[in-house]
């Protein structure tokens, strides 16, 4: 995405000569917003050193930054969840792009998706191994392709059509995470030994996950989410986040949506739409619509989080995890970066 | 009241072009499926089972989009997608981008009933139908010459510039009501003729192509997979059920014609609701469907 956007040439010019006009005074007051989130399966307070808490803090406030710097300029709220994403991706930190979990083979397998509320389009990948950012693949996908979803090879031919640079799947390996794979592997091996079911156990240990959900200056909202899915995933097994609808949402009329969590759940849920469809049809404030939504979660056995935004910029984050990295800033003045609830103590 | 609805694709298919034998083909099979997944729900099956065995027969049937006589890709490889959904649960099962699974509808249901996920895609898929004793078949299973033959003549041009998609060619799919009050949707494609290898339509996505919730209603979608996915079809129509209280006629009606028509697509989709009500709508010229039902309903049609 480093050529100009049309858009974000001619939207500040329309904002300035909107401001000369009289009627127009009120252009400062049309609201900007970001949201993102960096996982819902963040580590127990008890384990999180102070400075690994102010390295995620960091990370997260780039990601914000970068997001909102794109909305202040008069890019759109596309752009601004694409940099905020594809930041996250880049941070080993976060379970995206470089330092995603690996799965059960020991590479990782990429997900992503990207929907643009107000056109109503979207794109997504699924399986691929050698992209390194998967949500500017899907975007890709969504502007220059006449599909929505690609995955695994094709998707990878593709972004070579494209002329996207493939990176071996040694980019995307980080210590933290071999480690988290033999972690995993050996916990699976004891439950299928007889003990507690080793699946379950791995699959606590990360709900990683990175998304973004923004609405610009011209009332656009968008969504994206990025992801490497489970610690020692089967091959092949996709969860929420490239679905449209599942992890990823985004829609003018009612709101855009990013999940994180356990994306199985995440599916049968339709979670991100039925967000929507809440806030449309059963005309629901978006944090009660979101909160319906997490509680349907907790109710069916579901862990994970939500983040979410409306046209007029309000903004909900909601997680029945232990914790959600996320951050938060808007043109009302609020910035923030929060990683555990507010009750308890932020190391 | 128990009852079941099938498509076996929706598109342009005009009249002229679809001689009696042919046609009499397409009623044969819709009938059989229609018949196979009935005869089950009579008997006092779930709708899981009705579902799924009207699929099984629309897939081994060569002259419909899925399976045996799947579309196949610009490289001339079948790449099949399916899914199913439990509405009584809530459980469903997926897999997309297989070459090598006979019935992709049974490796969905094995997702469903064998692992944690619910989504698994190429090669990982076949790993875990092989896992699960299935056995594999070659490519070539699903290849016939009339797909080739369609292939071929897209590849000679027809087709005007990769950003418009070509016109839908199948999808096959069945929804229905068992004894109980169960409701299940299922759909099993090759997606579209001549298709990037790795795309994935809106069959295999709960929620988009597929979709099954007791009280409300279960959908199958066939048409322009993209529009679909992005429309959330399925889920969509059940919502509107559920939240603005519109029939499941009136549902149905609104995606297809105002929903997906103000996107650019089109396509057919058939539900049934709560009561065992079913409907099956198009935007399309024709959908090849066939509907029965425990009040004496039976009917097969295609415009």
């Amino acid at each position: 995405m480093s050529r100009p956007k049309l858009s974000a040439v001619l939207c500040p010019l329309l904002v300035l000569a909107g401001c000369v006009l009289p009627q127009a005074a009120r252009c400062d007051t049309r609201p900007i917003a970001i949201v993102i989130h960096g996982g819902a399966g963040v580590i127990e307070p008890s384990r999180m050193t102070a400075e690994r808490a102010a390295s995620y803090r960091a990370g997260l406030a780039a990601a914000l930054d970068a997001g909102y710097a794109v909305l202040e300029q008069g890019g759109s709220s596309l752009d601004a969840v694409t940099a905020a994403v594809r930041l996250m991706e880049d941070d080993p930190q976060f379970n995206a792009g470089r330092g995603a979990v690996l799965n059960h083979e020991g590479f990782a397998e990429l997900d992503a998706a990207i929907m643009d509320g107000g056109s109503g389009r979207a794109g997504a990948v699924a399986g691929v191994r050698h992209v390194k950012s998967p949500v500017e693949l899907a975007r890709l996908v969504m502007d220059k392709s006449p599909h929505v979803l690609l995955v695994g090879d094709g998707a990878e031919e593709f972004a070579l059509e494209q002329g996207v640079l493939l990176v071996p799947r040694s980019y995307f390996v980080t210590a933290a995470r071999e480690q988290e794979l033999e972690q995993a592997r050996q916990a699976q091996h004891s439950a299928s030994a007889g003990a507690t079911s080793g699946n379950e156990l791995a699959e606590q240990t990360s709900m990683g996950t990175v998304g973004a959900v923004a609405l610009d200056r011209a009332g656009n909202l968008a969504a994206a989410t990025s992801t490497g899915g489970l610690t020692n995933k089967m091959l092949g097994r996709v969860g929420d986040s490239p679905i449209i609808g599942a992890g990823t949402y985004a829609s003018n009329e009612s709101c855009a949506v990013s999940g994180t969590g356990q994306g199985e759940f995440f599916i049968r849920q339709v979670v991100a739409y039925e967000v929507c469809a809440l806030v449309r049809y059963r005309h629901y404030p978006l944090a009660r619509a979101v909160h319906e939504v997490i509680e349907e979660l907790r109710r069916k056995g579901g862990e994970g989080g939500i983040i979410a935004m409306d046209p007029a910029g309000q903004i909900a984050m909601e997680f029945n995890s232990v914790g959600m990295f996320r951050g938060a800033r808007d043109s009302r003045g609020r910035r923030e970066v929060g990683m555990y609830r507010d009750a308890q103590r932020q190391p | 009241m128990y009852a079941i609805a099938i498509h076996g694709g929706a598109g342009a298919m005009p009249r002229a072009t679809l001689s009696a034998e042919r046609e009499r083909r397409y009623r044969d099979g819709l009938e059989a499926a229609l018949d196979a997944g009935y005869a089950l729900l009579e008997q006092g099956g779930t709708s899981l089972d009705a579902v799924a065995a009207a699929v099984r027969t629309l897939e081994d049937d060569p002259v419909f989009n899925a399976g045996h006589g799947a579309a196949l890709t610009r490289d001339g490889a079948a790449e099949l997608d399916a899914a199913i959904m439990d509405g009584r649960q809530m459980r469903a099962g997926a897999v997309a981008s297989v070459r090598h699974v006979k019935n992709p509808i049974e490796l969905a249901r094995r997702v469903m009933e064998k692992s944690r996920h619910v989504l698994l895609v190429g090669a990982g898929a076949e790993e875990f139908a092989l896992e699960e004793q299935f056995v594999l078949v070659p490519n070539h299973y699903f290849r016939t010459a009339e797909r080739l033959e369609q292939l071929q003549s897209e590849q000679r041009g027809e087709r005007v510039s990769d950003l418009v998609p070509p016109a839908p060619q199948g999808t096959v799919g069945a929804v229905a009501r068992d004894a109980h009050g169960n409701l299940a949707a299922a759909t099993s494609t090759g997606g579209l003729t001549n298709k990037r290898p790795g795309r994935v339509g809106d069959s295999p996505i709960i929620g988009a192509g597929t979709y099954a919730k007791n009280g409300v209603c279960a959908v199958s979608a066939t048409g322009h997979g993209e529009y679909f996915i992005r429309a959330v079809a399925a889920h969509h129509v059940c919502a509107a059920v559920e939240y603005r209280g519109l029939t499941l006629a009136q549902a149905v009606d609104e995606m297809l014609h105002k929903v997906l028509r103000g996107l650019g697509g089109d396509g057919g989709l058939i539900a049934v609701d709560k009561d065992g009500a079913l409907v099956l709508d198009f935007s399309t010229e024709g959908m090849f469907r066939g509907a029965r039902a425990a009040d004496g309903r039976r009917e097969i049609a295609i415009y």
